[in-house]
């Protein structure tokens, strides 16, 4: 068998040198018209926060879901929440973080909280929201099915708006976080496998949707303290608990606003032999 | 045939190999991107909800921060080029005049300076 000569094997790895050069460094895979879904998370996060706001303003609940799809994220009101939490720890803006919480209660509600009782009647049209999906399109072209485009590689995304005609809902005012929420449940729970004095806090709105983020201050003589619904959202994304102690009275109040809910203390529960063992408390506070 | 000839096609047969495994095999990979590198129409729908935001917050400050995302651009250019997107793909007149009452709002914002007492 003959060698292959040495000037053979320089050349070929030369070439590949040169190759590579050539299309990682000089003329790379074009890192332009990319897609939100390949955003970094932290702007990822700007745009839930954008999308948000929006929603806040247009209560258009079927446009922020479309832009949410843009991210590509798993389960978007889960993305959503963890976001609201995230902000929470950084001290953002409690307004910012309410519009987050609210949009993600809304999607898992699936309907709009602005939409009933809209006294102008809707525009027939909206704007195109760009979508994403994995096949290439050949030009940003305006077409009624939804045939758009990013992918990672060479070419690089193109797509073509879709057309929707949504309806835009008048502005009508969301609850806020100021409006006094109401007791409107109150319940003991003798249950012995759950954790002893738990007291349990479910937060909804007016349409009785979940509600994350929500500020909850309890009191007690000589102390209080401050949590949070939505850190729980595997039971609800407006549930939060607290654990009571023996003995202890307390007082709950809820956003910051309205006559907090006075004399809440663990109820004593009897067990089968005749003993007792503390109890827990459902508290469901609504917006009226 | 000549060895210099084997040579070059040696080194054009690398060439293309290198090139074949940059771009298809191993090529550059988009992630962690920046709002700067959207495409046209992504970005023309984020300036949109920061219209919509602020045709109800009338903040022109958080809408200028919001529209900094797209990195050292005046908002006012941001809010224009996508005016003129929005014009091109067709948007609904409503959206249109959003866009419309941002971009005025952009064009007569003025950024706060810091006084000559701040920090840096």
């Amino acid at each position: 068998m003959r060698r292959l000569p040495w000037q053979v094997l320089v050349a070929l790895l030369a070439g590949m040198g040169i190759g590579l050069a050539y299309a990682w460094v000089i003329a790379p895979v074009r890192y332009v018209d990319t897609s939100p879904n390949t955003l970094r998370s932290d702007f990822k996060d700007s745009f839930r926060t954008v999308i948000a706001a929006s929603y806040a303003a247009t209560h258009n609940l079927d446009r922020a879901r479309a832009r949410l799809s843009l991210l590509g994220d798993a389960d978007p009101v889960q993305a959503l929440t963890a976001q609201a939490q995230r902000m929470l720890a950084a001290g953002d803006s409690f307004q910012v973080i309410q519009n987050v919480a609210r949009l993600a209660s809304d999607l898992q509600a699936g309907e709009s909280a602005g939409v009933p009782a809209s006294p102008h009647p809707p525009s027939s049209t909206s704007s195109p929201i760009p979508t994403v999906s994995t096949t290439a399109a050949p030009s940003f072209t305006p077409a009624s099915t939804p045939t758009e485009t990013a992918t990672d590689t060479e070419p690089p995304p193109t797509a073509v708006p879709i057309v929707t005609a949504t309806a835009r809902p008048s502005a009508t005012p969301i609850p806020t976080a100021a409006a006094p929420f109401e007791l409107v449940s109150r319940e003991e729970i003798c249950n012995s496998n759950l954790t002893s004095g738990l007291m349990q806090v479910s937060v909804l709105d007016r349409h009785r949707h979940q509600m994350p983020g929500i500020k909850i201050d309890i009191s007690w003589a000589g102390g209080e303290e401050t949590f949070f619904t939505g850190y729980k959202p595997e039971i609800a994304a407006g549930y939060a608990d607290y654990v009571m102690q023996p003995g202890v009275l307390y007082a709950v109040r809820v956003a910051g606003a309205g006559s907090p809910i006075t004399d809440l203390t663990a109820p004593a529960c009897p067990d089968t032999g005749g003993e007792s063992y503390m109890g827990g408390l459902k508290l469901v506070f609504q917006q009226p | 045939m000549r060895s210099w000839v084997i040579a070059l096609i040696a080194g054009l047969a690398g060439i293309a190999a290198g090139v074949a495994y940059g771009w298809v095999i191993n090529p550059v990979k988009f992630v962690d991107t920046t709002p700067a590198s959207l495409r046209a129409d992504f970005r023309t729908d984020y300036v949109l909800m920061v219209a919509e935001a602020y045709h109800s917050d009338h903040d022109p400050e958080l809408a200028a921060r919001r529209l900094a995302v797209f990195g050292s651009e005046p908002p006012a250019t941001i809010s224009g080029a996508a005016l003129n997107t929005a014009g091109d793909v067709g948007y609904a007149p409503n959206d249109v005049v959003l866009l419309q009452e941002l971009s005025r709002a952009m064009q007569a914002y003025q950024p706060a300076v810091p006084t000559a007492g701040s920090t840096p």
